[in-house]
């Protein structure tokens, strides 16, 4: 079954992070205006990403200049001669048409951008099918590519409080690190500006704190731990409200077993 | 005469009425009026109050519904209805990633401060479209012991299984007698 929405709604940040966590197979599919994206997906990573119907096709690797027109050529009658299942990028790739190094720069490089660029879109369609895949012949990246630094990088294009407020609503909040932060994040590229708050993370601060002590202002900090929680590397939580005697607030008076028990029974008979 | 309340909360047209609807022993006292806000283009009547149903537990016990507004405005109501309760429902509109950031901000509201047993139920999964459970955890960062559960809110045996959830989330919090 497709998921559809809007990007306005549901950011691209929040999309690349649900496909990354929930392992997605499938095609997502973005139209603004009269744009149009494509993003193909593989466990989560990132196949290929196009801005034009056309970019699907294996002529993208003679645009690149990554293969000549002969030796695109050469790749599809390989292709053609395959057996089922095998695709274009792993026949280049076998017959040594181009270096595979050469074929993952390339691709990923251009994959990159197409995305980069559509954290401007202020909002946009997407469907998401689940399980679609690309043609045998569509070139895709020989090693999918993690959405961890297109999250972290889409974040720094955000200009705007809104979709930043959805997850931070307030500066007066504090930022913990995760016990068991995801393995490939050590892949997540930072800034000398990221770092720098990245290393003021004390369990303790509130970002307006953190604001002050590192000169910058409430929304650069609001905007750089968004990046940081969509890349699940912080979680962020209320400071807890000071009680009158100063300690945490008191838990509520605990519920007898035997009264839950009660209408259980009675909920299972109705 | 004890009573014990729950509350079901959501977005607006999340499905909080006909939840409670589908498994009061009584009429639900929903104080319904003509939607003067945006919630207009939603649905032509909305919540503007709140809803009330009752299951009679035993003779002695009595289990209150309430469900709260949706829209914003009425985010007052919340901390009142909020105060005793025994549990709460969080009602997602499983079709609409619209509502998503708005479902946040309540869970967020609710769940905060208190250590409020609740589970969140992902509705409407009859219609197609539907975000599963799984994606909705995902697109509504929810760690993996928070339960969401699939629901159709007009299906009684749907919300029988919600309620029921919830008490076993009751349950494990609670003391023995």
């Amino acid at each position: 079954m497709a998921l559809v929405g809007n990007l306005r709604d549901f950011g691209l940040s929040d999309f690349l992070y649900l496909v990354d966590r929930g392992y997605k197979t499938g095609g997502l599919h973005l139209a603004y205006q009269h744009e149009m994206a494509l993003l193909f997906f593989e466990q989560g990573k990132l196949l290929l990403a196009v801005r034009r119907p056309e970019d699907v096709q294996a002529a993208l690797l003679v645009r690149l200049g990554v293969l000549t027109a002969e030796e695109l050529n050469r790749a599809r009658s390989g292709l053609a001669m395959s057996a089922d299942g095998t695709t274009l990028t792993q026949v280049i790739v076998e017959e040594q048409l181009v270096p595979r190094e050469r074929l993952q720069r390339a691709l990923q490089a251009f994959t990159e951008e197409a995305v980069y660029g559509l954290f401007a879109w202020p909002e946009g369609e997407f469907r998401f099918e689940q399980n679609q895949r690309p043609a045998h012949d569509t070139p895709v990246i020989p090693m999918p590519i993690s959405v961890d630094h297109l999250i972290m990088e889409g974040v720094r294009r955000i200009d705007e409080w809104g979709r930043i407020k959805d997850r931070i609503p307030s500066t007066d909040m504090v930022a913990h690190f995760l016990e068991q932060p995801r393995e490939h994040l050590k892949g997540v590229k930072l800034s000398t500006t990221e770092w720098r708050l990245l290393a003021r993370i004390n369990d303790r601060d509130t970002l307006a704190e953190l604001a002050q002590k590192t000169g910058m202002s409430d929304f650069e900090v609001c905007r750089i731990v968004y990046g940081f929680l969509t890349t699940g590397l912080v979680e962020v939580q209320r400071k807890p409200r000071p009680t009158s005697r100063g300690s945490q607030p008191a838990e509520p008076p605990k519920v007898k077993k035997s009264l839950v028990n009660r209408i259980i029974h009675r909920i299972k008979d109705m | 005469m004890q009573t014990v309340k729950m509350v079901v909360t959501g977005a607006v047209n999340a499905g909080k009425t006909e939840f409670i609807r589908s498994i009061s022993d009584i009429e639900v006292v929903s104080t319904e009026r003509r939607a003067t806000d945006d919630t207009r283009m939603i649905k032509h009547e909305t919540t503007v109050a709140m809803d009330f149903g009752r299951i009679a537990i035993a003779d002695d016990l009595v289990l209150h519904l309430f469900g709260t507004p949706g829209q914003k405005r009425f985010d007052f109501m919340w901390e009142i209805l909020s105060e005793g309760m025994l549990g709460l429902v969080i009602l997602v509109d499983s079709t609409r990633p619209e509502t998503f950031r708005e479902t946040n901000r309540i869970i967020d509201f609710f769940v905060s401060f208190r250590e409020t047993p609740f589970v969140i139920a992902a509705n409407k999964q009859d219609r197609p479209n539907a975000w599963a459970p799984d994606e909705l955890r995902l697109a509504l960062r929810q760690p993996a012991h928070v339960k969401i559960l699939p629901c159709v809110a007009s299906d009684r045996a749907s919300v029988k299984n919600i309620l029921l959830e919830l008490l076993y989330v009751i349950q494990e919090n609670s003391e023995e007698a």
